[in-house]
């Protein structure tokens, strides 16, 4: 096979691991969009479902992590191709992770089962719901477009989502206090909006590495200069 | 094997023809300016011609159809389909269904499959794969890709239809049977007395049903129409007394808000009723000490009245189902406040009536809103409608030094 050929190949292959992780990217938001409703509608069986479908999920993200290594291995990329590989790799871990938040919040609907939740609880559950599936799907939106600028504002995006979840937070005391929800479903439901607030998390590290994937910059760059800096002055101040 | 399947598959015939055609012809690893001895002039005219045609008619389905060749290739895709095909979204899901499908196809098994997408948007999306077979198709499958989001959600609100008037005719059927058979056999006066009382609860419980089932196809006929120019406030003075002692009973507030001097087109009966519906419901999902506000205002040639409460709120996956019969978002709230299930479907057909609409936003938590939106009268009720001019001013003095955006807020 002649080099044009394998670059052919090569570029066919990364394309076919963008949509994989597109496809990974959209299996995740439905997650998030399913789980919460299981966990509002109290619907066991849709929570098992989705605690199995997670299966599909992790193996798909194995797929793209061997992808990327085969990648690497076979076809020695380089600048942003090899950049774009790296970012394929912590992106995917970055969903199946999110994914597994959300078995873990249909987990803790099943240890709640029998709570009635406050409308005011239900309904920050709805809000930090959407917060974290639109976050999710701008990261994915970011990545597909090589789009730094909407990935870097991820990060501030990601506020309201914490705001949500501290007054989520406080809704709970407010239920355990006052509506007699017991300690221990209060704390599984801080568990739920510690969740969401994690996936928010996720979609942040991702604007992070589609930074990084697009400009070649970190924000843990800026850390590396400032440690160099203290070190040099360290040296001369000795 | 559905209609649309059914009047693809002879289009779909004669156009793969012709696309398999193309494609082995685009794909000849020397192509010749000179047709071939074997190929007759007419041949490639009809092709010419036939082919951009067939695209056309495929592109302007709005299912997507996909066609794969012997090698398990996707060789043509009409636009409905690429744009499933190359979509960022939830869509993508539905990209690998289609794919396996299609492989299968390629294989010679037909198969289908369904998928629900939790959204945003929600969406039900129904794929359909068959093989090529015959010698002219040069083999390979065929897939069609059919948003059945609407007619999923039909047949939801049928079958829920059902379920429900069910469950609400018989429930109180089944307590009086049960109830009457339980006092067949009692002696004790305490006991008769109770379950008599619960009988007639239940009683009244059907024919408040009753009542609501005749009020709804009533109005759903709309044939005893009869259009007049009415007031806001007049309505409302009659919709507030009505429900005055039951809102006092649990120390809730009524108000009125906004230029109630208004004046409406339609029948009096049923604007009473949509009123009437609005702030019951309002009333009964407020708790006690709460404040139900009835807001009016105009817009254009449009009178919106909005009914706001400070209630428990609409989670927003029954926003848009609160309006079907019999819909319940909490089937034991519901029992409790005494709803028959029909009043805002009975809103809602009062206000297609009168060409206007209802509307309602809520969320968990922070009470809800309904808004119904009626046409304007621009007369004052004193002359018939339709002789009146056009862009007349409200005739009320009273109102006279106050525009209509300026609200003036009465505890009635």
């Amino acid at each position: 096979m002649s080099d044009p050929d394998l670059r052919v190949e090569f570029h066919e292959s990364l394309d076919e691991l963008r949509n994989d992780l597109v496809r990974l990217g959209a299996m995740t938001v439905e997650t998030i969009g399913r789980g919460t409703a299981a966990l509002l509608e109290r619907d066991l069986h849709k929570a098992q479902q989705l605690i199995d479908g997670d299966d599909v999920i992790d193996t798909l993200a194995i797929t793209i992590e061997e992808t990327c290594y085969r990648l690497l291995a076979l076809q020695q990329p380089m600048a942003r191709d090899l950049r774009f590989i790296i970012c394929s790799l912590r992106l995917a871990s970055e969903l199946e992770r999110s994914a597994d938040l959300m078995v873990n919040i249909c987990k803790a609907s099943r240890r709640i089962y029998d709570v009635s939740m406050t409308p005011t609880v239900r309904s920050l559950i709805e809000d930090m719901s959407i917060e974290a599936a639109s976050l999710t799907r701008k990261a994915i939106d970011a990545f597909v477009a090589s789009d730094d600028g909407l990935a870097s504002a991820l990060d501030d995006i990601d506020d309201r989502l914490d705001d949500l979840q501290v007054e989520f937070v406080e809704s709970v005391f407010t239920s355990h206090e006052s509506d007699g929800i017991t300690l221990r479903s209060a704390v599984q439901l801080a568990l739920i909006g510690r969740y969401y607030e994690r996936i928010g998390d996720h979609a942040v590290n991702m604007g992070e590495r589609i930074t990084y994937m697009v400009t070649g910059w970190l924000p843990e760059h800026a850390a590396v200069a400032r440690l160099e800096l203290r070190t040099r002055q360290g040296l001369t101040d000795a | 094997m559905s209609t649309a399947i059914v009047v693809l598959s002879a289009l779909l015939f004669l156009a793969l023809m012709t696309i398999i055609g193309l494609i082995n012809q685009r794909s000849s690893p020397e192509p010749s300016s000179e047709p071939s001895p074997d190929t007759s002039a007419e041949g490639h005219e009809a092709l010419d011609t036939s082919l951009p045609r067939l695209v056309a008619a495929l592109d302007a389905l709005r299912l997507g159809v996909v066609v794969a060749d012997a090698d398990e290739v996707l060789s043509f895709q009409n636009s409905s389909a690429e744009a499933i095909l190359s979509s960022h979204d939830s869509r993508t899901i539905i990209n690998q269904a289609l794919r396996e499908l299609l492989v299968e196809a390629v294989r010679g098994d037909a198969g289908e499959r369904e998928i629900e997408l939790y959204g945003p948007p929600p969406a039900t999306y129904l794929i359909r794969a068959v093989p090529l077979s015959g010698a002219s198709s040069g083999g390979g499958g065929v897939a069609v890709v059919e948003d059945i989001t609407e007619r999923r959600r039909v047949d939801q609100v049928r079958r829920d239809f059902v379920s429900n008037i069910s469950h609400e005719l018989k429930t109180p059927v089944g307590a009086v049977g049960l109830l009457a058979e339980t006092l067949r056999d009692e002696t004790d006066p305490a006991t008769i007395q109770r379950f008599s009382e619960r009988m007639s609860g239940e009683v009244a419980r059907l024919s408040r049903t009753i009542d609501d089932l005749l009020e709804l196809s009533r109005i759903e006929f709309a044939d005893d129409l009869f259009f007049d120019s009415i007031e806001v406030a007049e309505v409302l003075g009659e919709v507030f007394d009505r429900f005055r002692s039951a809102a006092d009973s649990r120390q809730i507030v009524l108000k009125s808000a906004g230029d109630l001097h208004l004046w409406i087109r339609g029948d009096r009966r049923q604007i009473n009723s949509a009123v009437s519906n609005l702030v019951d419901n309002a009333v009964k999902y407020s708790s006690e000490g709460g404040v139900v506000t009835v807001t009016v205002s105009a817009r254009g040639e449009v009178v919106d009245v909005v009914v706001s409460d400070g209630g428990p709120g609409i989670p927003s996956r029954d926003l848009d189902r609160v309006f079907e019969r019999f819909y319940r978002v909490d089937r034991a709230r519901s029992r409790e406040t005494g709803g028959t299930g029909l009043g805002l479907a009975i809103v809602r057909h009062v206000a297609q009536n009168h060409g206007g609409e209802v509307s309602v936003t809520s969320k968990e938590g922070h009470g809800a809103q309904f808004t119904l939106s009626l046409p304007r009268s621009d007369d004052n009720g004193a002359t018939e409608f339709d002789d009146a001019p056009t862009g007349t001013e409200q005739s009320d003095s009273s109102d006279e030094s106050e525009p209509n955006d300026v609200s003036h807020e009465v505890v009635l």
